[in-house]
């Protein structure tokens, strides 16, 4: 019923997960922390189309869609704060 | 223009901006039959109108919203989710009267046209939140007390 090679994938995806969680809460500049929440916004939509698989759930693969979509506005909005405010 | 993006972000966001709207409208028509449903469509359809004030600047923002049309249309959204809850008022308040008499939106469960009411209160509540976080997000970025 359901694949056990996804969830090792997944497994994989979390160590990276937590690679770049270190990332964030060692960074010693802002843009370190931003690129490692970017990096970690990557990990987890790759980790919900494999969890997706592994359950064998075609739907869940809507909510990776908007997660990645949403995720690179946020980084675009961090990215536009960054050099000296909004304005 | 001064307080844009560059050019790449700002072609980023012309060949985003529509798909990340049309997947809202997917997210909230489909809202009976998959994850997700008014509000949540309905965010992510703002968020489509975040990344068009983040790319293209608060001045081209300001010349395409209107106050007024986003606060009548809330209002109507609220005013739809109301009419859909009262159509079946003479049973009871919320009493889905177009799936249980087979009026309309009475297809085969599973299939887009079905559920009664909810397709109508998942338009008005996506309507709702769209025209509710826009309008709060260009308040927000009108607001400049801090500089003339």
């Amino acid at each position: 019923m359901i694949a056990p090679e996804f969830f090792y994938s997944a497994l994989i995806i979390m160590i990276g997960a937590f690679l770049s969680v270190l990332r964030v809460l060692l960074g010693p500049t802002i843009p370190d922390r931003v690129v490692g929440v970017d990096t970690l916004n990557t990990l987890i939509v790759a980790g919900m189309v494999l969890l997706g698989a592994a359950y064998d759930r075609v739907i869940y693969i809507d909510i990776a869609i908007v997660y990645a979509l949403l995720s690179y506005i946020g980084t675009l909005v961090i990215a536009k704060y960054l050099p000296g405010g909004l304005r | 223009m001064e307080n844009d993006m560059g050019v790449i972000v700002k072609t980023m966001a012309r060949a985003t901006i529509p798909f990340i709207g049309i997947f809202g409208a997917y997210v909230i028509s489909h809202g009976h039959l998959t994850p997700g449903g008014g509000f949540q469509g309905g965010a992510t359809v703002a968020g489509a109108g975040i990344l068009f004030l983040v790319a293209f600047g608060l001045n081209e923002a300001k010349k395409r919203y209107d106050k007024n049309l986003y606060s009548a249309l809330e209002g109507l959204g609220g005013l739809a989710f109301l009419g859909a809850a009262m159509l079946g008022l003479s049973v009871a308040f919320f009493y889905n009267i177009l799936w249980r008499n087979k009026i309309a939106f009475a297809g085969h469960p599973g299939t887009l046209l079905s559920a009664g009411y909810l397709p109508i209160m998942n338009l008005a509540v996506g309507l709702k939140v769209f025209t509710g976080l826009i309008s709060a997000m260009m308040a927000i970025a009108l607001f400049r007390r801090w500089r003339k």
